[in-house]
């Protein structure tokens, strides 16, 4: 290492200690308090001395590192590498340990009212980030406003089941179709738009709905939310410890003890199943001629219309395929947690599932339970760090853009093949 | 009649905050093509700066004008720094990648930008007391008097200086032609010995700064602001640089006016619930219906 | 005599001040390659662009004559060109679908009749029968075309990792799937060497003589032209200015003079 580059990196990083303390100096040293309906000003210059120093001493690491491994260049960059090659290989094999997993998943040892909890919440975002996957990752429409069809699914479900008392196996098929009709309707003037007006365009119809479900006072409660949301039955075997008289519920009809749990294990498998049909869905729809066009339209939408296939009711398609998987999942959500009101979908909603599907590998299904199980998981380690674990979610989805703008599964398998599979 | 003369003059005020910001959406689509999603976070950074400087300020013997200039040049130069270390981090390196991919970053940026100032600030509203106070009070003798501010005075005069001092630079100097050249062809124009990487720099800089001002003249004319204003404040800038013809730099100052006037007149006379859902609206409509906008170039896909 | 399969009569487009075809009339006949030269900026891609429906022209018209029929092929927008009209074409740059497999390329090109064929995906999701062979139909008709451009090996990697010419011959099987009345080829040769070149232009020879395909070509490459063109027509400044056999092309003074200077 000669003596200029040692020089140029230690002028870099104090350039880069000079800049932190710019950004940091104000907003993080400054703390605005309010004291007596008054604001006045709490310095913090140990917290800022602290974060312009660790910038300044990465910068010097990180430029000192990339120095090094210039010299070494020609060696592959190895664990990255193994990690890909492992995951492009074993795909497979992967998804199959991964649905035995979750099959017994209830019944492992440590799985009690946190977990499964836990595991519910994943399930859902999994199955979230596999419909989106359709809009985004298969047909390259990027849909900031997806919990819009959350919304309409949940929203539905819950006025159906409340108002007429349906049961949740007609609610459920009525709610997706809802969301799918909602697909339809905003995706028709939209989709001949362009990639980024696109994406602000479902943004803003997003935000909309949520502003309507806000205010529409009589039909949705408004902000006070809609309660008293049936809760769903095993074929018609409620989960009540002291049941009506006369009714038979699901632990007197098996002769089990009542626990709480058997409700919270049956919804698990709900959405496991829910998930698992969307799953398998997508994975035939893709081998069809609509699904292949899909991708073909998110590679070359010019080529395709040379070749005649009809762009916008292709996409129209994938568009409301994945709001009506939206939609299912809002009325699991609806019928897990009795109770909905907008706040459940803001636009962060949105970007997680975004996150979810770009993180996993643009088209990739195993990858969006990765992703969900890393993001979720991350969301979740941080819970008591509000804001701070929302920083390091929108710093994931930067790094996951710059370093590995395919996702984490990068590898795509052809629809059809010639040969047979190897 | 002075009740719509009254709506005009807010309507004017506010577009030319949205005017500002809607600066930065169009010259940055202008040289890279991206939507930079995080535009509106930085608007919100200024106005939080600006807050500080108002807050120290205040506690001083230096004369108003004064300080109203010292706030808005520390706003402008702590706010660009934001700017610059956004392009750097989060769009440059993604400028070979696929068309989606800046747009997602922007989005992160966004959601850091945001959550790290409540972080570091707190989730609770903050407010200013006043800082010039007093206007002229036209119709004295009707029901409804008009009030033009002096708050509202000083708005429109900045913004008219600065809009007058930027498009010098961009049409005069040679920054701003190698901004206009990046534009038509990157890889030319960096063959030509423009050095591109600066360029987008420096335009980034100018966009914060000018939102950075804008922020300033948020805080000041509502006196309330919060980590969050930056989310509908930037839908509504981007609204106004796409209504305006998004890349054209007097289309977004037209655009932000009329957004500005739309947003006043609707909360007058319709609804001032409904407020955010007229933003929104305006913006589908506009993208549906008039994605080129007043003064844009109409966008005919080459094939 | 072969009959008429194309015509275009006073064909105009302007892109603002610029007019980039100047009232143009030309035939193109069934069983024949007509190609259409001229320097760069011509307007020659600009032709294809109205043709296919990505520009809509500013007058002018454009008739298509399909079994019997005669199109107005103003009516039709983009994609229904192809679909409707049995018009396919390829672009200047190709544009495969990089990421996709060279058979996944091939079969998206027989989208419309497969979509169909899969009940608008409600049969194709129940595997019906009915549905399993129209798609392995249309994987031999893949199959037979990739023989032909000796890419049958390779059928199953990514389009975009081809070497160049093989995905220009990509593209142009590619269009043949849509079963097309008249392909249009915008600069097939460009950047092929001799070998390729000659190999194109037996490619070509097949898909007039056997597959009685009329070709509306753009070339540049001289060979090209003068060894498989029936008819040409020459452009300069979207104006013709000369239409004839080769060999009349070859010797003509206009011609001559507008390639001076531009081409060798
Ligand atoms: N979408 C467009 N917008 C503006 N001008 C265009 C467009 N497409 C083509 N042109 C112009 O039309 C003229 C003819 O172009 P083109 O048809 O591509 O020429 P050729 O294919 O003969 O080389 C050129 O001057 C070109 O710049
Ligand atoms: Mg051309």
């Amino acid at each position: 290492m000669d003596k200029n580059f040692l020089q140029s990196s230690l002028k870099d990083s104090l350039f880069t200690g000079l800049i932190a303390l710019a950004l940091f100096g104000p907003i993080v040293g400054l703390r605005t308090v309010a004291v007596n309906e008054a604001l006045v000003v709490q310095p913090k210059w140990l917290v800022v001395a602290l974060i312009v120093a660790f910038c300044a001493v990465g910068r010097f690491f990180i430029n000192i590192y990339t120095f090094k491994k210039d010299q070494r260049r020609g060696e592959p960059s190895s664990f990255g590498k193994a990690i890909s090659n492992f995951l492009d290989t074993k795909g497979s094999q992967i998804a199959l340990g991964a649905v035995i997993f979750s099959i017994i998943f209830p019944f492992l040892p440590f799985a009690d009212r946190y977990w499964m909890d836990i595991a519910i919440m994943m399930m859902t975002y999994i199955m979230l980030g596999w419909g989106l996957n359709i809009v985004i990752g298969l047909a390259g429409l990027l849909d900031l406003g997806y919990v819009a069809f959350y919304a309409v699914g949940a929203y539905s479900y819950a006025l159906f089941a409340i108002h007429f008392g349906w049961s949740f196996w007609i609610c459920l098929p009525l709610a997706g179709l809802f969301a799918g009709m909602f697909g339809i309707l905003l995706g028709f003037p939209v989709l001949r738009l362009r990639g980024d007006y696109l994406a602000i365009v479902t943004l803003a119809f997003g935000e909309m709905i949520r502003i309507l479900l806000l205010n529409w006072y009589e039909l949705t409660k408004g902000p006070d939310g809609l309660t008293g949301i049936p809760r769903p039955s095993f074929f018609g075997l409620p989960f009540k410890r002291y049941p009506d008289e006369g009714v038979e519920t699901f632990h007197t009809f098996f002769g089990l003890e009542y626990s709480p749990m058997q409700r919270i294990i049956f919804l698990y498998y709900l959405i496991l199943i829910l998930a698992l049909i969307t799953n398998f869905f997508t994975i035939k729809i893709r081998r069809l001629p609509v699904g292949r066009a899909w991708e073909a339209l998110r590679e070359d939408e010019i080529a395709c219309k040379s070749l005649g296939v009809n762009p916008r009711n292709t996409k129209l398609t994938a568009f409301a395929v994945g709001a009506m998987f939206g939609g299912f999942a809002g009325s699991f959500f609806a019928t897990r947690q009795a109770f909905i009101s907008p706040e459940s979908f803001t636009f962060i909603e949105s970007a997680i599932i975004v996150a979810i599907v770009v993180l996993g590998g643009m088209g990739s299904q195993t990858g969006v339970v990765l992703s969900t199980i890393f993001l979720i998981g991350l969301i979740e380690v941080f819970r008591d760090f509000e804001s701070y674990r929302m920083v390091a979610f929108g710093g994931a989805m930067v790094l996951i853009m710059v370093f590995r703008p395919k996702g984490i599964l990068a590898k795509r398998k052809p629809t059809i093949t010639m040969v047979k599979e190897k | 009649m002075e009740y719509f003369l009254q709506q005009l003059i807010n309507g004017l005020t506010l577009g030319s905050v949205y005017g500002l910001i809607a600066i930065g959406y169009t010259m940055v689509y202008g040289i890279i093509g991206m939507i930079n999603f995080a535009h509106g976070d930085i608007f919100m950074v200024g106005a939080f700066v600006a807050l500080i400087s108002f807050i120290l300020f205040a506690l001083t013997a230096i004369a108003l004008p004064v300080i109203l200039i010292l706030v808005l040049l520390i706003s402008m130069v702590f706010t660009a720094c934001y700017g610059w270390t956004v392009e750097k981090l989060a769009y440059k390196p993604l400028r070979k990648s696929f068309r989606l991919a800046p747009l997602i970053s922007a989005l992160g940026m966004s959601i850091v930008l945001q959550n790290y100032v409540q972080a570091a600030q707190g989730a609770r509203i903050k407010t200013l007391q006043p800082v010039i106070q007093g206007g002229f009070n036209f119709f004295e003798e009707s029901e409804f008097v008009v009030t033009l501010s002096y708050l509202q005075i000083f708005i429109v005069l900045v913004t008219i200086v600065l809009m007058a001092i930027f498009t010098l630079l961009i049409t005069r100097t040679a920054l701003g032609r190698a901004q206009r050249a990046c534009e038509q062809d990157r890889t030319m124009t960096a063959l030509m010995g423009i050095n591109v990487d600066r360029t987008i720099s420096m335009t980034f800089i100018i966009g914060s700064s000018l939102a950075s001002v804008a922020g300033m003249m948020f805080v000041m004319y509502y006196g309330v602001i919060d980590f969050y204003i930056g989310f509908l404040a930037g839908i509504k800038a981007f609204t106004a640089a796409v209504l305006g013809g998004i890349g054209s730099i007097p289309g977004a100052m037209l655009g932000g006016l009329l957004i500005g006037l739309i947003e006043v007149f609707w909360s007058g006379y319709i609804s001032i619930e409904y407020k955010d859902i007229a933003a929104f609206t305006t913006l589908v409509i506009v993208l549906i219906f008039f994605p080129t906008g007043f003064l844009g170039k109409p966008d005919i896909e080459k094939v | 005599m072969s009959e008429k399969l194309l015509s275009v009569e006073n064909l105009t487009m302007k892109f603002g001040g610029l007019i980039a075809i100047d009232d143009l009339s030309f035939s193109a006949k069934k069983d024949q390659i007509t190609s259409i030269i001229g320097p760069n900026g011509a307007g020659k891609t600009t032709v294809f662009n109205c043709l296919t429906g990505f520009y809509k022209a500013t007058s002018g018209s454009m008739f298509l004559n399909k079994d019997n029929k005669t199109l107005d092929l103003k009516k039709f927008s983009d994609f229904k060109v192809a679909q409707k009209a049995g018009v396919a074409r390829t672009f200047q740059n190709i544009r495969l679908f990089p990421q996709m497999s060279v058979l996944e390329n091939m079969m998206v090109a027989q989208h419309n009749k497969l979509m169909v064929a899969s009940g608008f995906s409600l049969l194709g999701l129940i595997n019906a029968p009915s549905f399993l062979k129209k798609e392995k139909e249309a994987k031999e008709i893949s199959k037979y075309w990739l023989d032909i451009i000796n890419l049958t090996n390779r059928a199953d990697d990514n389009a975009g990792d081809l070497p160049y010419g093989d995905q220009r011959k990509l593209e142009i099987v590619r269009a043949m799937c849509i079963e097309p009345h008249l392909l249009c080829l915008d600069e097939p040769a460009a950047g092929l060497n001799a070998k390729e070149s000659a190999e194109l232009n037996k490619l070509l020879k097949f898909i007039q003589k056997d597959k009685k395909t009329g070709i509306l070509l753009i070339e540049h490459d001289m060979s090209v032209v003068m060894g498989i063109s029936d008819h040409v027509v020459v452009l300069n400044y979207g104006k013709k200015i000369f239409e004839g056999t080769a060999q009349e092309t070859k010797t003509s003074p206009e011609v001559i003079e507008a390639y001076l200077g531009t081409e060798e």
